[in-house]
């Protein structure tokens, strides 16, 4: 058979069931996947999207033994009879909880391990092109649990890479890294299939799929539904809708502003750009007037955000109705500009290993008061989760003072901060210490001896929706129940300040969501929340105050619209604001729309107001 | 303030009910100073800290303090470990024992094994001491029961002592290409270097649970006498965050596993053997350590005979 013509992977009429499930994952896939592409394979939880990867490198059925029937071939050739080791050398796959994978303590053992197992004389020729490749070089003898996510992340690739396959599967690339080292990650997958690399990814970013894939699979319970070139693919939203994939703002907007990408009679746009270019067109010359009427219209309508807000840029449309009932609640002046928290002068560091004190926080003022969402952004290692848990008292200041609702934490013990202060951390594995979310939620109630606290645990799990699933253990739950329970201790604890480290990490686009309303609806509970993330969507459309570190100190305290606007400290963060606002500035907008609602809103009404 | 909490009690009700005598919130910093805990000021400490611990541990586990065992071949060391481990159980003379429990401490502190393995390794040996001597004057046991005693405490000390020596001058790598040059089998190693990439992360783990269960569990009543209310506290929570520590790792381990198998481990063969350990290179020196040490036991031997 001549290799260049032989499908990269053929799967036909595949099915297979996990040893005690009593429905099967793949319900007869067939599915050809051509050499050199870029595929992206999306779909919701549940649709069988991991399995039928791991049944490209023989894991499935090799390692996973359930009922298998049909044919995988890679290259041509049936996974049926090799074994995992064999078929590692055709098709790489990095998983994705890819820190697990490591399994040397240094990147350049741990690329080395792959071709020294298979006994690949040029072992270290390997490991250093693949270093050199991958620019990553100069961590090559750093402690892998010392490297952060994205760093693993490429060294995981790495020791794929050195086995040298001509099949890379990657399983949600951007699942647990911030959006820009996930595109460091693509881009380098990228680079690979200019080479001839054939490129399999998981994802549910639709903005990352627009990007870069050239062809989409769809797979919905346990089988595939179409598989399409990605402008195609991207067109068919409903479909998209339905597997928990919300198609890009770009063409959401596209959609809603241009009757011709609605109609289905030209094509959706995938950049921004092709995007404002077309919404131009639709709306005509008048855009421009229509867009500096807009201009006074919204300096008027969102005027007084409180007073003690650092920053008070006026907010637009969808902001100002969301803030409504906060503001409503806290009528008495003195009680809205209250002061939560005060940091005074602190500098926070660790011990390192060769015994020096690195300063991760360096000489940090900052009042965080009453009513306000802050979010607390930053390029990894800025010192973001070290503030976090500085603020909670589990760490305390080399220098300075913390001071939360008028006390000094070096005075309290952090169990005795613990009902003022809340600290959800990153993972939420790391928050069950019961056997289950009930127990969870009532722990902090019970142990602190309130009557009533099965009446709290019931409230608190009804509120987040999670009272059918009470009984169950926290880490078999979904990733977005898995947040909301986690939510749910700290509501429990019924904080004044409520500290949350990265609440929409590593949740698909439709969990995220749920997150960011639910966070909305707490917000009349909790007097002031702090967020830690490198969402911008969760920016955008939560908070009202945006704290940017670098380097362990604050360089710029704002709000969304401030940070969106200036491009110098969004390149200096390592940021990149959501699509929405992206087209808000092309085409003009002023303030800078922060949702998809208040774009179309604004749009279609200047629109109208032109008329 | 209500308005805020508009489901429940207000916030300074529900924190005296809370933190029940303890409350932090109703009085300010000058009556809190009659309660207990409150008025004393937490220091971000440098040492005797988790983090230090953690981070001892880590110096010692890679081997970062250097010392005149790191620079040898890691066949040699093993060796060494070996011949020195067997070495005092060859005799029931004190005078033999003691010149090897002290050639053992000079090995070990020419190794540099860091003040948390020594001082771990000394408080043991005093508490030892001191039970000992408890029981033998408690039971009326004679002075030949605490010479019995002493032979053993020796030897057992020599042994700790040369194995420290030599472990922290193995980084994970060192110690299973040794391995492995020694013909162990290669899953052996390979634990062993697994073992040390983990553990970091289980401390790490390990401590986010233990903080978890200090905050939102049971504050503590007091430290009780001798501080057992403290040691109960701390058991109980070092305890029941196990069931946690067991399910996450569990998890990670599959992904492990998965990762093992695509990478070829369960494939390696000879050639991998060979390739892996080309690097290894048994010199004079490492010869000339082996047998000065062989030549000091027997000396010390000797010197037993001459001095009884």
């Amino acid at each position: 058979m001549n290799r260049e013509t032989t499908p990269a992977i053929e799967v036909s009429d595949l099915r297979f069931r996990y040893p005690g499930s009593p429905v099967e994952s793949l319900r007869g896939v067939d599915l050809r996947i051509e050499r050199g592409d870029f595929v992206a394979v999306v779909g919701g939880n549940g649709s069988g999207k991991t399995t039928l990867c791991k049944s490209f490198n023989g894991l499935i059925p090799h390692f996973w033994n359930g009922d298998i029937s049909g044919t995988v071939r890679c290259n041509g050739r049936s996974t049926a009879h090799r074994t995992v080791g064999e078929i590692a050398r055709d098709v790489g796959y990095v998983f994705q909880d890819f820190g697990n994978q490591i399994v040397r303590p240094t990147p350049r053992d741990d690329i080395s391990f792959g071709p020294l197992n298979f006994g690949c004389e040029d072992w270290r020729e390997r490991t250093e092109a693949v270093l050199n490749d991958l620019d990553i070089a100069h961590i090559a003898d750093a402690q892998t649990w010392q490297l952060s996510g994205g760093q693993q992340h490429l060294t995981a690739l790495a020791g794929v890479l050195a086995l040298a396959p001509d099949i890379i599967v990657v399983d949600e690339p951007a699942a647990e890294v911030d959006p820009l080292r996930a595109a460091v990650v693509y881009d380098h997958l990228a680079r690979l299939n200019e080479r001839g690399i054939t490129i399999i990814v998981i994802e549910h970013h639709a903005e990352l799929v627009a990007k870069y894939a050239k062809t989409v699979v769809l797979m919905s319970e346990g089988q595939v539904s179409w598989c399409l070139p990605v402008a195609e693919a991207l067109s068919r939203t409903a479909d998209l809708e339905a597997a928990d994939i919300p198609a890009p703002q770009v063409v959401a907007a596209a959609r809603a502003l241009v009757p011709d990408v609605a109609r289905g009679i030209r094509s959706a746009p995938l950049t921004v750009e092709e995007c404002a270019e077309a919404v131009r067109e639709a709306l005509g010359p008048a855009r421009d007037t229509a867009a500096a009427s807009l201009r006074l219209d919204t300096a008027a309508a969102g005027t007084d955000r409180s007073a003690c807000t650092p920053a008070s840029a006026s907010f637009a449309g969808s902001e100002t109705d969301r803030a409504e009932p906060v503001r409503g609640a806290v009528a008495v002046a003195d009680d809205a500009c209250r002061t939560v928290a005060e940091v005074r002068g602190i500098t926070v560091g660790y011990q390192t290993i060769s015994g020096a004190r690195s300063t991760v926080i360096d000489d940090l003022d900052l009042r965080l008061h009453a009513d306000e969402r802050v979010a607390l952004v930053g390029s990894n290692g800025a010192g973001k989760s070290t503030l976090l848990s500085t603020l909670a008292g589990m760490r305390l200041p080399r220098d300075g003072s913390v001071i939360i609702d008028g006390q000094e934490t070096s005075r309290l013990s952090p169990s005795e901060l613990a009902g003022t202060v809340c600290y959800l951390v990153q993972r939420p594995d790391q928050m069950f210490l019961q056997d289950s979310i009930s127990a969870d939620v009532g722990m902090f109630p019970r142990s602190r001896g309130l009557p009533d606290a099965a009446e709290i645990t019931a409230e608190v799990l009804d509120r987040v929706g999670l009272s059918q699933v009470g009984d169950r253990d926290g880490r078999l739950l979904s990733g977005g129940q898995q947040r909301r329970a986690t939510l749910a201790i700290g509501l429990a604890m019924r904080p004044t300040l409520l500290l949350l480290d990265e609440p929409t990490s590593s949740l698909d686009l439709r969990s995220r969501d749920d997150v960011i309303d639910m966070l909305d609806a707490l917000a009349e509970h909790i007097l002031c929340s702090v967020v830690a993330t490198h969402d911008m969507h969760l920016v955008a459309e939560w908070s009202d105050r945006v704290i940017v570190l670098d380097h362990g100190r604050i360089i710029a305290d704002t709000d969304p619209i401030g940070l969106f606007s200036d491009r110098e400290l969004l390149d200096r963060a390592r940021l990149v604001p959501p699509q929405v606002t992206q087209l808000g500035q092309q085409l003009g907008l002023d303030p800078l729309p922060l949702s998809l609602p208040d774009l179309i809103t604004r749009t279609t009404h200047a629109e109208e107001v032109v008329r | 303030m209500t308005a805020v909490h508009p489901s429940s009690a207000p916030p300074e009700a529900l924190a005296r009910d809370l933190t029940g005598a303890d409350s932090h919130r109703t009085a300010g910093p000058s009556g809190d100073g009659k309660e207990k805990g409150a008025g004393r000021k937490r220091k971000d400490r440098g040492r005797l800290s988790v983090e230090w611990v953690t981070l001892e541990l880590m110096r010692v586990a890679y081997a970062s303090r250097g010392g005149f065992l790191s620079r040898r071949d890691p066949r040699a060391v093993i060796i060494w470990y070996v011949i020195c481990a067997i070495a005092p159980w060859l005799t029931y003379d004190l005078t033999v024992l003691t010149t090897l429990f002290a050639l053992a401490a000079v090995a070990a502190l020419s190794a540099r094994i860091g003040p948390l393995l020594l001082g771990l390794f000394v408080v043991g040996l005093i508490t030892q001491g001191i039970y000992v001597l408890v029981l033998v004057l408690l039971l009326g046991g004679d002075v030949g029961a605490l010479t019995g005693l002493l032979q053993t405490s020796l030897k057992l000390g020599t042994v700790s002592l040369v194995s420290m020596a030599a472990f922290v001058s193995l980084d994970p790598e060192k110690l299973s290409d040794g391995f492995q040059a020694l013909r162990v089998p290669a899953v052996v190693g390979f634990g062993v270097s697994y073992g040390y990439r983990m553990v970091p992360l289980l401390v790490t783990e390990f401590q986010t649970i233990v903080d978890g269960h200090r905050l939102r569990g049971a504050p503590p009543r007091g430290h009780g006498f001798l501080g057992w209310r403290t040691f109960a506290r701390l058991g109980s929570i070092a305890v029941q965050s196990f069931y946690p520590l067991m399910l996450n790792t569990a998890r990670r381990t599959r992904t492990t596993v998965e990762g093992l198998e695509t990478r070829g481990f369960g494939t390696a063969t000879a050639a991998t053997r060979s390739l892996r350990l080309a690097h290894l290179r048994f010199t004079a020196v490492d010869a000339a350590l082996l047998v000065g040490t062989v030549v000091l036991i027997v000396a010390s031997y000797w010197f037993g005979a001459l001095v009884p």
